[in-house]
Parts: C-alpha cells; sequence; structure tokens
C-alpha cells in the first residue's frame, strides 16, 4: 500500500438526498458569548429581558476586532451558564427562551436594489461587521476583515468543494438556496470591484454543477461567474489546493491570497452576505449536517444558531442502540474535534456534528511504507516528524517543516500500521511553537 | 426517540482510517509473489531446495520467537504460549526467511542454512529492536554470512559441461566480455531460468517480473526501486557494450543473470530498509544498480547485488538526513542527479577500457 492515496470515502451519501429539515423553534437556544478567538464580551441584556430577533445583545471582544451578538430568536433572556465549546473549553452562554412569535427586530429590513447597487467597499464592510459575519466554514475569522483588503483582487474564489466526508450542509445550501450563494459573490465582486468570480466545486457533485450554471445562465449570465470542478479527492477544499486547481495560482505557506489577487470565501459565508447585505440580517441561523454510522436518522437541517445538539439528536431518532461506545464529532470525521459529551451548542461555526461508532484500531510497527509522505498535501514527511518527536529532537521538526502542518489527517488515514501519525505532528507543531 | 444513551469517547481527529491497509497485507503480499518462484525452484531443484527453504524460515521464525520469550522472561512477564511481539502474525520473518532462502545455492548445508539464519535475523532485526527498527536486510545479513563463512561448502550445482561451481555470472566475471557464455546458456534460458544453476529463487527472471507485477498491482512495493535498479545496470552495461563493440546480447545478459532481478524486486524494496521519500528512493535506486554493476564489472566477486544492497542499507539514513531531503523533486535536484549518471557513466566506460 505504498502510494499517493488521497480518496476518502465521502459517506455523503447518508444525507444528500435528503431534504433539510428546518427546525427553527427550539424552546430554548444558547449563545456563545466566547468563542475560540474572542475571550471576553460585555453584555447589553440582563435575565428577564425581552429580546427581538436579530436584536444586538453583547459583544465579544476579540484580538484586534470586535463582534456584535446578535439573539437568534425572540424571548426572554435567562442564565449566563457554562457549555462546552468545540475548543473543549467550557465557556459562557447566555439562555433566551423562546415565545414562539418571532417578532423582528426593527433593524431588520431589506435594501432596495437601487441602493445596494450604490454601496461601496467600506459600506459593506461596515454592514458585515454589523452583523458579525465570521467564516462560517468553520475558521470563524471576520469577514469584514477579509473584505476591507486593498490589494487588488483579480478572483473571488466561492469555496465549495465540502471535502471532509459526511458533510453535506454545503451541498444542500447551493441545492435549496443558489441564488442566495450567486448574489453573495455578485455582492463581494461588487465590493472589491472584481469581474471574475468562482464557484469551486468537486467533479462527483454533479447536481450542484446542474443548478449553479442553470440559474447563472437564466439571471446572471451578464456577471462572469464560473463554475470550476475540482478533483474528487481530500484535502481538496483547503484554500490553497482550490486556488491552485482552479486558478493556477500558487500561494505559498505563510503569505496571505490576497496579496496573488484571490479572495476566498465558503459557501455558508456568501450566503450569509447576501442576507446580511440585502435583508441586513446577521448569522441567525444555518445549514447543519447531523450524521454518522451510530445515529439513526442522519439528515440536513435548517436551525437557529445556538440550538442544542441534544435536541436536533432527538429529532434524529436517538443513537443507534447497537452501539455502546460513540465518538461525538464536531466538524467533519478528518479535521473536527471530538467531545466529551453531546451536551454542546451549535455556533456560528460549526458546519455539523458527526456521531460515529467508537473503533479501536490495532497500530502495528511503523514499517516505513512512505505513504504518509507520498500523501501529505502540504508536502511534507509526516513519520520522519514522527520520529523527530519520539526522540524530541526540536531541530529536526523545525528543518522539516512540522509548522506548515495543516492537520488534514491524511497521514494517519493512509497509514498502513495505523499509527496516529497526525497526533504525532501536532505535538510537534506544539513543541516548536 | 429511544432512551439509548451510549458512553461518549473522546479521541483526535481523524477518526477515519484507510480501509483495507496494513503491514502483514504488504508483508504477505511478498509471500504470495515469491510463490511461482519458489515452486519453480522445487521444480528444478528437486526436494533438497524444499529442505533450504523450509530450514530457512524455521529457522528465522525459531530464532525471533525464543528472542521475543527470552525478552518477557527478562521484563518479568509470565511465560505465555503465544507472544505478542512474535512477527509470525504479521508475515514478517516468514518473509525474510524465504527470500533468504531463496537465495542460497542448492548445495548449501542444512546446518549452515540454519546457522546462518539464526545469526542474520539476530544481528540484522532483533537486536536493533524487530520490526520496522532494522537497518539492514535480515534476508541480506543471512546471505552475506554464508558467503563470507561458508563459501566453499555453498556451492552451485552443474548439470552441464561447465566449469564447476560457475554460475553464468562466475563464468562472465571470469571472462569479461566474451560472448562464448551464450553457448552455454541462452538468453532464453536466463529469462525462463530453465536449465540455469544458480541460487535456488534466483534463476528464473520471467517468474520473478511475474511476482513484481503482482506487487506491483497491489501496490505492496515501491516500483521505483526496481525500475530503477535494473534500469541502472542495463544503461550502464549498454554503454560498455557500445563501447566494446558488443550486441544488444551483453546488457540483457546482466539483468536477467544472477542475483539481480530477485535482489531488485524483492530485497531492495524492503519499505523498512529504503529511504522515505519518492526522490530518494529513484536515487537509492539508482546508486544500488551503479554499485552492482560496478562490483560485477571490477570486483573479484561475480555476483555485487547483496553486497550493494547492505552497503547501500547503511546510506539510507543519510538520504533521510533532515536537512537534505524532501519529499518532491524539483529542478536543482533532478539536474545534479542527471550529472552524477553522466559521471557515473563515464567512470564506467573509462574503468571498463582498462579491464577489457
Amino acid at each position: 500500500m505504498i502510494k499517493k492515496s488521497r480518496k476518502v470515502r465521502d459517506y455523503k451519501e447518508l444525507t444528500r438526498a435528503l431534504p433539510t429539515q428546518s427546525y427553527l423553534d427550539p424552546e430554548m437556544v444558547y449563545i456563545h458569548l466566547q468563542n475560540g478567538r474572542c475571550k471576553t464580551y460585555d453584555l447589553y441584556v440582563d435575565e428577564g429581558d425581552h429580546v427581538d430577533f436579530g436584536e444586538v445583545i453583547g459583544v465579544r471582544h476579540g484580538g484586534f476586532f470586535e463582534q456584535p451578538i446578535h439573539a437568534t430568536i425572540s424571548g426572554t433572556i435567562g442564565k449566563v451558564g457554562k457549555k462546552l465549546h468545540r475548543t473543549g473549553r467550557k465557556v459562557d452562554c447566555i439562555e433566551i427562551k423562546n415565545d414562539f412569535k418571532n417578532t423582528f427586530h426593527k433593524n431588520i429590513t431589506d435594501r432596495p436594489d437601487h441602493v445596494i447597487d450604490k454601496l461601496t467597499q467600506d459600506d459593506m464592510v461596515e454592514i458585515l461587521k454589523e452583523n458579525a459575519l465570521v467564516g462560517l466554514g468553520g475558521s470563524g475569522f471576520p469577514s469584514y476583515i477579509k473584505l476591507a483588503t486593498k490589494e487588488k483582487i483579480d478572483h473571488v474564489v466561492v469555496n465549495a468543494v465540502e471535502c471532509e466526508p459526511y458533510l453535506s450542509s454545503d451541498y444542500r445550501l447551493i441545492l435549496d438556496h443558489p441564488e442566495d450563494v450567486i448574489m453573495g459573490l455578485k455582492y463581494v465582486m461588487q465590493a472589491l470591484d472584481c469581474n471574475h468570480g468562482i464557484i469551486a466545486i468537486k467533479s462527483d457533485k454533479n447536481p450542484l454543477y446542474e443548478v449553479l450554471t442553470q440559474v447563472i445562465e437564466r439571471r446572471y449570465s451578464d456577471l462572469n461567474i464560473e463554475v470550476v470542478r475540482l478533483g474528487n479527492y481530500y484535502p481538496q477544499g483547503w484554500e490553497i489546493e482550490v486556488f491552485k486547481n482552479a486558478l493556477g495560482i500558487e500561494v505559498p505557506h505563510g503569505e496571505l491570497p490576497m496579496k496573488y489577487g484571490v479572495l476566498g470565501f465558503n459557501v455558508s459565508t456568501t450566503a450569509g452576505i447576501y442576507n446580511a447585505v440585502k435583508h441586513n440580517l446577521p448569522v441567525v441561523e444555518r445549514y447543519f449536517t447531523l450524521t454518522g454510522d451510530a445515529i439513526n436518522y442522519p439528515q440536513n437541517y435548517r436551525v437557529r444558531v445556538g440550538t442544542s445538539v441534544q435536541d436536533l439528536i432527538r429529532q434524529s431518532d436517538g443513537y443507534k442502540e447497537e452501539y455502546d461506545e460513540v465518538l461525538v464529532v464536531m466538524g467533519g470525521p478528518m479535521m473536527g474535534v471530538s467531545t466529551v459529551s453531546d451536551d454542546v451548542i451549535v455556533s456560528k461555526t460549526t458546519t455539523s456534528v458527526i456521531v460515529l461508532k467508537n473503533t479501536e484500531y490495532k497500530e502495528e510497527p511503523c514499517v516505513r511504507c512512505g505513504s504518509c509522505v507520498y500523501s501529505c498535501p502540504a508536502h511534507l514527511e509526516p513519520v520522519q516528524i514522527m520520529n523527530a518527536v519520539k526522540r524530541n529532537d526540536k531541530d529536526q521538526m523545525r528543518s522539516l517543516n512540522a509548522d506548515r502542518c495543516i492537520e488534514c489527517g491524511l497521514c494517519a488515514y493512509v497509514c498502513t500500521s495505523k499509527i496516529h501519525v497526525t497526533d504525532y505532528v501536532r505535538k510537534a507543531k506544539r513543541l516548536i511553537r | 426517540m429511544t432512551t439509548t444513551m451510549p458512553k461518549i469517547i473522546r479521541k483526535t481527529s481523524p477518526y477515519l482510517r484507510r480501509p483495507n491497509a496494513n503491514a502483514t497485507r504488504m508483508m504477505r503480499d511478498v509471500t504470495i509473489a515469491l510463490l511461482p518462484a519458489t515452486a519453480f525452484a522445487i521444480y528444478s531443484f528437486g526436494i533438497s531446495a524444499l529442505w533450504i527453504i523450509l530450514t530457512s524460515i524455521a529457522s528465522m521464525l525459531v530464532t525471533e520467537y525464543i528472542f521475543y520469550q527470552i525478552l518477557d522472561r527478562l521484563q518479568g512477564e509470565s511465560l505465555k504460549l503465544i507472544n505478542k511481539q512474535f512477527s509470525l502474525y504479521n508475515f514478517s520473518a516468514f518473509t525474510s526467511g524465504l527470500i533468504y532462502g531463496l537465495t542460497l545455492p542448492d548445495q548449501t548445508p542444512l546446518w549452515v542454512v540454519a546457522l546462518s539464519g539464526v545469526l542474520g535475523i539476530l544481528l540484522a532485526k532483533l537486536l536493533f529492536g524487530g520490526m520496522g527498527q532494522n537497518i539492514f536486510n535480515p534476508a541480506a545479513v543471512a546471505r552475506v554470512l554464508v558467503v563470507v563463512n561458508f563459501a566453499t561448502l555453498a556451492t552451485y550445482q552443474t548439470n552441464i559441461d561447465a566449469v564447476a561451481g560457475a554460475t553464468a555470472l562466475g563464468m562472465n566475471n571470469s571472462n569479461l566480455f566474451s560472448q562464448q557464455v551464450l553457448d552455454v546458456y541462452s538468453l532464453s534460458n536466463l529469462f525462463t531460468g530453465i536449465g540455469i544453476p544458480g541460487s535456488i529463487g534466483e534463476t528464473s527472471a520471467l517468474l520473478l517480473l511475474l511476482g513484481g507485477g503482482y506487487l506491483a498491482v497491489r501496490t505492496s512495493f515501491e516500483v521505483r526501486i526496481p525500475l530503477m535498479y535494473i534500469g541502472t545496470v542495463f544503461v550502464l552495461a549498454l554503454a560498455v557494450a557500445i563501447q566494446q563493440g558488443l550486441g544488444l546480447w551483453y546488457p540483457l545478459y546482466h539483468i536477467f543473470s544472477g542475483g539481480l532481478m530477485f535482489g531488485a524486486i524483492y530485497m531492495a524494496t524492503d519499505p523498512v530498509t529504503s529511504p522515505i521519500t519518492k526522490p530518494a528512493r529513484v536515487y537509492y535506486g539508482f546508486a544500488l544498480g551503479a554499485l552492482t554493476f560496478i562490483i560485477r564489472l571490477f570486483g573479484a566477486l561475480p555476483e555485487g547485488v547483496i553486497f550493494s544492497i547492505l552497503i547501500m542499507n547503511m546510506f539510507v539514513t543519510s538520504f533521510d538526513y533532515h536537512k537534505v531531503t524532501h519529499p518532491r523533486f524539483n529542478r536543482k535536484r533532478t539536474l545534479i542527479f542527471l550529472s552524477v549518471i553522466v559521471l557515473t557513466i563515464v567512470v564506467t566506460l573509462v574503468g571498463a577500457s582498462y579491464v577489457g
């Protein structure tokens, strides 16, 4: 099995054909007040206050930005409690009890098209900032900072590759709302004065190609938007890999793509930009995949941000009875974070929760087959980094560029001896930081 | 809605693993690939070949078993019949034993086979820390022990009127550029292995290539190493053939005779004792080929495969040294590599003009 192996079985057939179920009226939502990027916050409301849908209830303070917090349902503010976050820590969350009236906050009003047509880059940046738009693919990086770039952008790329196995929320989003994505892309192109847009999808997702090309042809043929079908392998969705294959632009490690005239957004982010600009709507709901081989009814949901995953698991008929031990993974099965409990919350950046049966893999000694070296998308030598970690040789970790690892998990996936190589490389990254 | 609540385990990503990939399968494939050659060895050399193969496998397996039992005893574990470190389960020692047995001359006394087998796996593999840790190929070490300690005992049978004990290459070594060898062993016989004396498993290039094809299809070995290895020997021999005015038979003769096919496909490709990156594996294959040809042409020994493999095993760590290793080819490295190839050809030709 000495070969470059980037095909990962994708298991998307579990969910992608099923209609998206809306679950927009939970009893209670829990809004994260802190997250991976923002450690402190201010709260503008007290327990017992009534809030409207979309109302600003506080602000998160990040290192170099501030981010308003929005109520995602209308109702009454409850207590501030601790909930498990994707980062593995318990963070402060505020409860909002649903009053099922769904009263909109006055700020949420549609912008007429003739107003939108006149919006400049600065206006758009301001809109995204007020609506707290972040990278919804999981990065959580504030989108307005990206949009405020002063570099000349030649290509805007919408990343709809979704190469992680199991996930199909972006897929459903495009099938259900192709126009949102295209309009969002249009607004970004308008803001950046760029006349080439690309929507990158995987080559095996033919329905997406049909939907997008038909919509573009009928309504947006004046825009220079291309739908590009990229390779069907993992990790094609890595931004650098998308730029390389869609445009032929190679962005070296450690440099920003803006410098090379490209800017990438996730599909959900693009749809979010459309909602923010057109409806002045913050990120209050998202597409969410609840899937895995240990859950009874895997499917996609359209949920409020702040919905409890336990509720959704109940909606999906609970865990399968035949497995005693399961993994609850937030994010994809290759890069996601495994949590110790299912008492977690769908945050803005949570694309999915995957419930997998626990499989113990039997590790054998490394036979130096080299599959990890052949497969590494960042062109590293994972096995050598692993040996350096075992020897605790930091010089060697540095000269093997362990810091360039993107933790895609491919080295452990392909390992002939089932060794958890990714863990060693992660450790090396920590050691030389 | 159900009430079952499974236990939630915490792990780190990724949570999936490649199906159908394991080290055992890789080792087992080598054994399967060697089956035709083994069967042919028994067919052409009779029951003595079977005994040699069985002795070699048994010597390595028993040594490993006893070694790990003693190690466990030293670590204060209780006596268990099945030892978890014993690598019969992953075919590693079995494969080494089979490869070692197939490289032996058919007249080797069984006690020599057993003794060298024991020493080979003990010195080359077990003392280094077992599977995956060895620097030298255990089969090659065992074979070299036979060559250097028991050279007079391990001889080749001769079934045709030729110099006693001479393999095809041995004749070639004493009479460097003479086409006479072809009168004794024709190229087609060398290719199929019919009527060729030699090490029991190395005679039939055809069956060895068949096994190599199987391994390549199963991706159980790195195909670049044998391709570079055999290709290098072919190119160097071709260069010499052109210089000496010999025909195409000369390079073909070199790649079909001796242990080249066997060593290139089954010994040089042992992943544990070869470099880890694609370019380094190409360089490694080239270095093996160049060394083998130089030993064959200028050395005292007729056969250079085993020695070149052991010599290059020593340099694997240099190929993988963290300051020089690189997982991809680039223009500068390729240029350097190409100039090394040209230089090797020139050196070989200069040398050949002296010995010729």
